[in-house]
């Protein structure tokens, strides 16, 4: 990561140490939970807690996890890199004096009660970033849950679990929507290099984490919730120029309705532009548009663990009839093409299937295939040069077990660089599903979610091959 | 007159709406071909210029106070002669000056009469992102079906050529059932020369062709419309 220092954000991400504000012994404050978080780690954290040292402050001065606490920022001895601010909103500002006093270039304010709460936040607001800017510190929040790095498990949050390490990073307006994602990817095998909550976006905003994100190398995909830029044009121009140039980026933009634009706006206060013209922005910069929370996760765990789709025309190989139509009527309704499927490519299919196959793509090589059919099928299909990327759709059935073709799936995957992504139809919580996970390999248990996360590859692979002509 | 200079004036009059004859003058200079077209003071030039163009034309009044045509009787289609040209001056004038007895008139323009296919583009500005630019289907459609792309200005020829493909009714300009087929690198090239164009003068706000018609020789803008920013203020880019 040494490519990285000296980056302004590096010290919300790589401290040496850092000083909780607001610390607590209490079981239920917020104070707690973040000290158990930095020195127990979160649930579901390997290894531990944060890897540096860590100051509780607190006025009463007694024990929290059995780190001696300072009274003072000012009284802690030796350097400090970052801030972590949960105490109440009035006292904020002096807290920011003092942390300035002590050299501390970087806080994350947790504390709410700023711009989202009426005109007096909005003041109280508007002073802490005067007195951040006069004393060269850069303020992350207010009103969020700061930062989580699963590499040096640095975790300001308040969070219960942490995620999985991995080559995603998130960034969201929303808090809640953070500790969701990290609810929902602990299950999914669905790993994380960084998770930001930007709050009010009082100083750092989308675009400055976004930025960072592009640089730090365990970053392979970028995820981004929001419900209003803080300046458009600046998000636009640094996705578009410095962001979707070298990693993929995908933005669920909330509020596209004036429901929940209303919604949106009474959240966080935040002035939303019009919706048109975020789809515009989104889409001429080369990012991909989320529109449920659903798309979020599959076109970010795609992007991040598959190649991207480096031709037009994908395959979809199926033991279920069913499953395999709703696939082909999903591809088409989303523009995602298929493969025609050559002679040579249809009469090796016909030398290894029944005579009742599909002959043509969905290829459906029928419900009675035993693992070896389906085998010596998918690796036909990914030695064929129309095919850029299979699906692979399994029914359950009882002459291939489940975990088997899982295996086999992922073997297959390790020959080739064509994206793969799968449905085990309706399994859920099969041994099968999370092998699939484990591997990179997006298996979602209903045929459509695996093509919109092929789509989403091969949007990527349209970006690169454009821009590799252009 | 240069587009600038026609900004310029516009600007220390403290008007926002270019009049027709102001507005096409923009247009051709940011290279959008327009259809032949005459400004006209008195009611013999205005027979004058329509016999020159040839019938049948259209005549419009020409008023920066003027900005829903229409409305005071000051667009007149299918002009099929000298007499009738004259005669439609006479009644136009007469009419604006009842309805808007207020408004300074410059007199007419006399515009070659153009069939086909209405499309539309537009640049608008959004209050986050700055200038964006529109187009789709014209008429009926842009009101009814929002059969319209968006991009943020500047595009690329790229971005042009995709605006051109999510038009859900585009198979009416690719020459469906009669309907003129519209050459879709013209098309492409219009729509970046817009958004070089808006790009270039900070002071447009808005900009509309409403309609550019896709007719057998080609595309014509018949209808443009600048708006300029409020005093001071322009669109980010």
């Amino acid at each position: 990561m040494e490519t990285l220092k000296g980056h302004p954000l590096y010290p919300f991400f790589w401290p040496d140490s850092v000083a909780v504000i607001g610390a607590s012994s209490k079981p239920g404050k917020v104070g707690y939970a973040i000290m158990s978080n930095l020195i127990l780690g979160a649930e579901g954290q390997l290894g531990g807690g944060f890897r540096g040292h860590v100051y509780p402050v607190n006025p009463s001065g007694e024990d929290i996890f059995r780190q001696r606490t300072y009274k003072k920022v000012g009284d802690i001895i030796g350097k400090v890199d970052l801030a972590i601010v949960a105490i109440p909103a009035a006292g904020v500002e002096q807290v920011l004096d003092e942390c300035a006093g002590k050299g501390i270039r970087a806080a994350v304010l947790i504390t709410s009660g700023f711009s989202e709460s009426g005109e007096q936040g909005r003041e109280r607001e508007r002073r802490i970033v005067e007195k951040a800017r006069a004393r060269g510190m850069r303020l992350l929040g207010p009103n969020c849950i700061g930062v989580i790095n699963t590499s040096n498990r640095l975790n300001t949050t308040f969070a219960k679990k942490a995620p999985p390490r991995g080559p995603i990073s998130f960034v969201s307006q929303s808090g809640a929507i953070c500790t969701s994602v990290i609810e929902y990817s602990a299950g999914e095998y669905m790993g994380f290099a960084n998770f930001v909550s930007i709050g009010n976006k009082s100083d750092l905003e989308d675009s400055d984490i976004i930025e960072y994100y592009a640089k730090d190398p365990s970053t392979k995909c970028i995820s981004i919730y929001m419900e209003a830029a803080k300046d458009g044009r600046r998000f636009y121009e640094t996705l578009k120029k410095k962001v979707v140039p070298v990693k993929p980026v995908v933005v669920l933009k909330a509020g596209r309705t004036a429901a929940g634009a209303r919604a949106a706006s009474s959240h966080t206060g935040a002035l939303a532009g019009s919706d048109t013209a975020y789809s515009a922005a989104i889409h001429e910069s080369g990012a991909i548009r989320a529109v449920t929370m659903l798309e979020l996760f599959d076109f970010s765990r795609a992007l991040a663990y598959q190649p991207p789709v480096m031709g037009d025309g994908i395959a979809i190989v199926s033991n279920a009839g069913g499953p395999a139509v709703i696939a082909a009527d999903v591809a088409h309704d989303i523009g995602l093409p298929l493969s025609t499927l050559s002679k040579d490519t249809l009469e090796a299919i016909g030398s290894v299937c029944p005579p009742t196959w599909s002959r043509g793509n969905p290829v459906d090589i029928i419900g009675d295939s035993d693992l070896d059919r389906y085998q010596r099928v998918l690796e036909i299909l990914v030695a064929a040069p129309e095919v850029h990327g299979v699906i692979t759709i399994v029914g359950p059935q009882a002459v291939m077990p489940l975990e088997d073709v899982a295996h086999m799936i992922v073997d297959v995957s390790r020959t080739t660089q064509k994206p793969f992504t799968a449905s085990f139809v309706g399994v859920v919580g099969q041994p099968s599903e999370d092998y699939l996970d484990q591997h990179g390999i997006p298996e979602m248990e209903v045929p459509e979610r695996p093509v919109r996360a092929m789509k989403a590859l091969h949007h990527r692979g349209l970006y690169l091959r454009r821009r590799k002509f252009a | 007159m240069k587009a600038e200079e026609i900004l310029t004036a516009a600007k220390a009059e403290g008007r926002r709406v270019l009049d027709v004859h102001e507005s096409r003058q923009v247009l051709l200079e940011l290279g959008v071909p327009m259809n032949r077209s005459a400004l006209a003071a008195d009611r013999l030039s205005a027979v004058k210029a329509a016999s020159e163009i040839g019938f049948p034309v259209v005549m419009k009044i020409v008023s920066p106070d003027v900005v829903h045509k229409t409305e005071v009787g000051g667009v007149k289609v299918g002009l099929r002669d000298a007499a009738g040209t004259g005669a439609a001056f006479d009644a136009m004038m007469a009419s604006v000056g009842e309805k808007r007895p207020d408004a300074r008139v410059r007199g007419v323009v006399v515009e070659e009469m153009v069939r086909g296919t209405e499309l539309i583009v537009g640049s608008s500005c959004d209050p986050q992102f700055g200038r964006m630019l529109m187009f789709g289907m014209g008429g009926v459609f842009v009101e009814v079906y929002k059969d319209v792309s968006f991009r943020l200005v500047p595009i690329s020829t790229f971005d042009a050529r995709e605006m051109i493909e999510e038009i859900r009714g585009k198979a009416i300009f690719e020459g469906a059932r009669g309907h003129p087929r519209a050459d879709k690198e013209s098309l492409a090239k219009v729509l970046v020369d817009i958004s070089t164009g808006v790009a270039r003068h900070p002071d447009i706000e808005e900009l509309d062709i409403n309609p550019l018609m896709v007719t057998e020789k080609g595309l014509v803008a018949v209808d443009a419309r600048v708006i300029l920013g409020t005093l001071g203020r322009t669109c980010p880019l």
